[in-house]
């Protein structure tokens, strides 16, 4: 009745196998728990930039998590060693498994050669978002940027990563675009690697 | 009393958009490694999650009444079980029970058969005061309030701490009336 | 609830057209009495300062409120009138009608008020009420940026709202 038997107990984390990911929480469990990073961390700075900071820094941390796991559990620990490898395992794997979808696109800069984009018509994390005028070029998809920047890091893919809105012709709302900025070191070893 | 809502909150979960667990649990897990960063005791980073629990129970409860067509709560016990079967189901997609109520009506336990805050979490050495899921004492205690109940809501049982499963205990204060807000001579 | 004589409406204001918003104006209020919207579509008479306006419209309610349900006949225990009530306690009201408005009311469990003030032709805005809810907790209850009792400056739900309300009134 009370249902305490159906938990099984570990008297360890890493004896529990490793969950396969299938469990879900609904949107808006997570959209409050976002809400309230937000809130926690506007208390905790003096400006946007630094707000996008402390965002950026959770994210890192759960994109670091992130790559752990998908190494694990579908890649058998093997990891990408090539840049567009690795930017598709970003664009597809991570995106899949964080957002449920692809992301709309993968495209390279015109102007740098060190630079990558990631668009979202509707990114996660902006979904229920209204920016007042006076946060100016806000955007929570810092977080999301972190998340990229943490999943490369660890993968030995060094990167500046922001996230900025694209106004979208026609359209009221502006897409997200995760801009990604290699270090010097990932690309001269991707010009050795041939 | 005609029933006050929906009975479980299988359908409901079953038509809202959802996402992976795992960004929510991981997520979950930054948030609680930014505060013991930001404020190095465990105690205080206790409360913070309680607080932050709080401010999301502020915010849930309507969304919570929206959906599940609730349209009052005025018996703590009747609403005891909306949390549990309705409440947990419907955002956490994870079924809960209550149970071990008081004679007077005014207190019981929600005990948790699965909780996805709690994946791939083990407490380290230096953290063993933490409640690592207070933001659900908190949420618990902050919608319950929008609803005009006051209450206290503390962890009988932690499986972190090793218990065998996830206890809440709510108590019920008292029930706040609404009151005229303004002054008349305003 | 009819106030001020049956169907004969008289001076009436123009029938309601196909096209054009028939609403006045829209006012949601939280527990504590905090204004967190105003919007307003059609109100060419004005005689109050915003604040007096917000206020006397919440004392209505909440009078209104206290007095329908001590009025209501089928329950024999009833605290005195004037006595709080929790909200969705005892019975409730959901309208009034006079010769130059519909008011349409909504109260959740939460105490936040929706009020929508419109043609005193229109129908029955029970269900329309409930879809401005799911407005109010898409839109600004999960915006990340809104804090709970503040004024609402969510340009999504403003735009959503004003066509919705184009819609129905």
């Amino acid at each position: 009745m009370i249902g305490v038997g159906k938990v099984k107990q570990y008297s360890n984390v890493l004896d529990k196998p490793l969950s396969k990911g299938k469990q879900e929480v609904s949107l808006s469990a997570f959209a409050f728990l976002f809400s309230e990073l937000v809130q926690y961390n506007q208390t905790q700075v003096d400006n946007i930039a630094e707000l996008e900071r402390r965002l950026e820094d959770a994210g890192y941390s759960v994109g670091a998590r992130v790559l752990e796991l998908l190494c694990h559990r579908d890649k058998g620990n093997r990891r990408e060693t090539r840049l567009l490898g690795i930017l598709s395992f970003v664009h597809s794997t991570v995106w899949k498994v964080l957002f449920g979808k692809v992301a709309d696109s993968l495209e390279k800069g015109t102007e740098h050669e060190d630079e990558y984009m990631i668009s979202e018509k509707e990114l996660l994390v902006n979904r229920f978002i209204s920016i007042p005028k006076d946060m100016g070029t806000f955007n929570c998809g810092a977080f999301v940027a972190g998340i990229v920047r943490g999943v490369l890091d660890g993968a030995g893919f060094p990167a500046v990563v922001t996230a900025h809105f694209v106004p979208i012709e026609g359209q009221q709302r502006p897409r997200t675009t995760i801009l990604i900025k290699f270090a010097e070191e990932v690309l001269k070893r991707e010009a050795r690697l041939g | 009393m005609a029933p006050a809502g929906p009975r479980s909150g299988d359908a409901i979960f079953a038509s809202v958009e959802r996402v992976n667990a795992e960004l929510f649990t991981l997520t979950y897990g930054a948030i609680v490694r930014q505060l013991l960063t930001d404020l190095e005791e465990v105690e205080e980073v206790n409360k913070q999650l309680d607080q932050m629990g709080y401010n999301i129970g502020v915010r849930l409860v309507d969304e919570f009444l929206a959906k599940s067509n609730v349209s009052r709560c005025v018996d703590f016990k009747e609403t005891a079980e909306v949390i549990a079967k309705v409440g947990f189901k419907m955002f956490l997609g994870v079924t809960a029970s209550v149970t071990n109520w008081d004679a007077e009506g005014t207190c019981c336990s929600i005990v948790l058969e699965d909780n996805p805050l709690v994946d791939f979490v083990e407490l380290p050495d230096t953290c063993q005061g933490l409640y690592y899921c207070n933001v659900l004492s908190g949420v618990i205690r902050g919608a319950l309030e929008m609803v005009s109940m006051k209450t206290e809501v503390t962890w009988a049982r932690d499986m972190l701490r090793g218990d065998d499963a996830f206890e809440l205990q709510v108590k019920l204060l008292k029930q706040v009336p609404e009151e005229y807000p303004y002054k008349d001579d305003e | 609830m009819q106030f001020f004589g049956g169907s004969e409406i008289s001076p009436s204001p123009p029938a309601p057209t196909a096209s054009g918003n028939n609403a006045n104006m829209m006012y949601v209020f939280n527990r504590n009495g905090v204004c967190l919207l105003y919007r307003e579509w059609n109100r060419p008479l004005r005689t109050l300062n915003p604040q007096q306006d917000h206020k006397l419209m919440f004392g209505l309610l909440f009078s209104l409120k206290s007095l329908t349900a001590k009025m209501d006949p089928t329950i024999a225990e009833k605290g005195n009138l004037g006595v709080p009530q929790l909200p969705g306690q005892g019975c409730s009201f959901h309208s009034f009608r006079t010769n130059t408005y519909k008011l349409s009311f909504m109260e959740t469990p939460s105490g936040i008020k929706l009020i929508l003030v419109t043609h005193p032709r229109t129908g029955d805005l029970r269900e329309s009420l409930k879809y401005i809810y799911n407005l109010y907790v898409e839109y600004v209850v999960k915006n990340p940026l809104y804090s709970p009792g503040t004024p609402i400056r969510s340009e999504l739900f403003n735009t959503s709202l004003d066509q919705y309300v184009r819609s129905i009134a």
